[in-house]
């Protein structure tokens, strides 16, 4: 098979699995409406004395619901999200907001960190332009660049996620805080430089410091496609 | 809080009535139905001042049964409900004669800022 067909295969095989999220996240949507609903008659009923005077049985399920309305609202958010980045596929070059794709992504990604307990944040610059280019595969790279950089950290340490714009190029900077002296060298970066090339972006070690090392990604806004 | 009277549109069955029963604790008369045709067959019947409708049912798709309750009666209301994962469809909704929309799983709070909102645009109008 040669590598034009190999590829398109690739790319379908992709959005088939985007369509198929999409459809699962809608259906789960539909799942915590009916659960955030029922939660809330319970809630309705004893508001109006529909539980007689126990105040302990009043109480308890009083936390009980609003535990399952805290969840339901994490797992909606998490849904919203996951419907996002499903259809992120749908159209291989798009415009997009560099900081809504993060923050939809970063959502998926939490659980990483967590589990190495290190830190992350995201620093958003406010008003950044929209930038033309290929957002599934962007969504890709940070994928793997956020996995490389916790590689580097040990727990206890942390990664900031820095986002901003160098003349019409957007950057994303992961900050390494408590990792120094980090050369691209020691990344095993090398088989992601095909798709930083695709997205025709750049992969560099920007600010080092005593107390951290900056990875810098700048990925321009390509040429409108005809 | 308005008393307007309410048209409940979607195929999924239990959150159409339990959001019926919490809708009609808080005082408004609500009626739910659970297709696209139902809900267009019914409108003579009740002439709902507002409907809330589910943008997407098997039997025929939001958008389609909103231009059908626009043509039967242009001054009712429609606030959309969707499960997209963007407000896209929410947006196009709009430009079709909605109302308004929500994202599911709502918050039934702005649900009920919204039908306030949609019953004070109905009276102006």
């Amino acid at each position: 098979m040669d590598a034009k067909t190999e590829n398109s295969i690739r790319q379908e095989q992709l959005e088939s699995f985007g369509r198929l999220m999409a459809g699962f996240s809608h259906d789960m949507k539909n799942h915590l409406g009916i659960i955030r609903e029922s939660n809330g008659l319970m809630d309705d009923i004893i508001a109006m004395g529909g539980c007689g005077e126990d105040e302990t049985s009043v109480e308890r399920l009083r936390k009980s619901i609003s535990a399952i309305e805290r969840r339901v609202g994490i797992a909606a958010n998490m849904f919203h999200h996951l419907s996002g980045f499903a259809h992120r596929p749908d159209t291989p070059y798009s415009s997009f907001q560099l900081n809504d794709l993060l923050t939809e992504e970063c959502v998926f990604l939490e659980r990483f960190s967590r589990l190495r307990q290190i830190d992350v944040t995201l620093e958003h610059e406010k008003g950044l332009a929209a930038i033309y280019n290929d957002p599934a595969l962007l969504q890709h790279v940070v994928y793997r660049l956020y996995l490389l950089s916790l590689d580097q950290l040990k727990s206890g340490h942390s990664l900031i996620i820095i986002t901003g714009q160098n003349e019409k190029n957007a950057e994303i900077i992961f900050r390494l805080v408590g990792a120094s002296q980090v050369s691209l060298e020691q990344l095993p970066a090398n088989h992601l430089l095909p798709a930083i090339n695709k997205l025709e972006g750049i992969l560099k070690i920007g600010e080092v410091t005593e107390d951290h090392t900056d990875l810098t990604l700048t990925i321009p806004s390509l040429p409108l496609a005809e | 809080m308005t008393n307007a009277k309410l048209l409940i549109i979607d195929d999924e069955v239990e959150f159409a009535s339990t959001l019926c029963q919490r809708l009609q604790l808080r005082g408004f008369e609500v009626t739910d139905v659970h297709s696209g045709g139902e809900g267009l067959a019914i409108l003579s019947t009740i002439e709902p001042e507002i409907v809330i409708l589910d943008l997407k049912m098997p039997d025929m798709s939001g958008l389609d049964v909103l231009e059908g309750i626009k043509n039967h009666n242009q001054s009712i209301e429609v606030i959309m409900l969707t499960g997209h994962g963007s407000s896209a469809s929410g947006i196009e909704a709009m430009e079709k004669g909605a109302f308004d929309y929500l994202m599911k799983p709502i918050d039934l709070k702005e649900l009920l800022e919204k039908i306030n909102s949609a019953d004070e645009n109905r009276s102006k109008a």
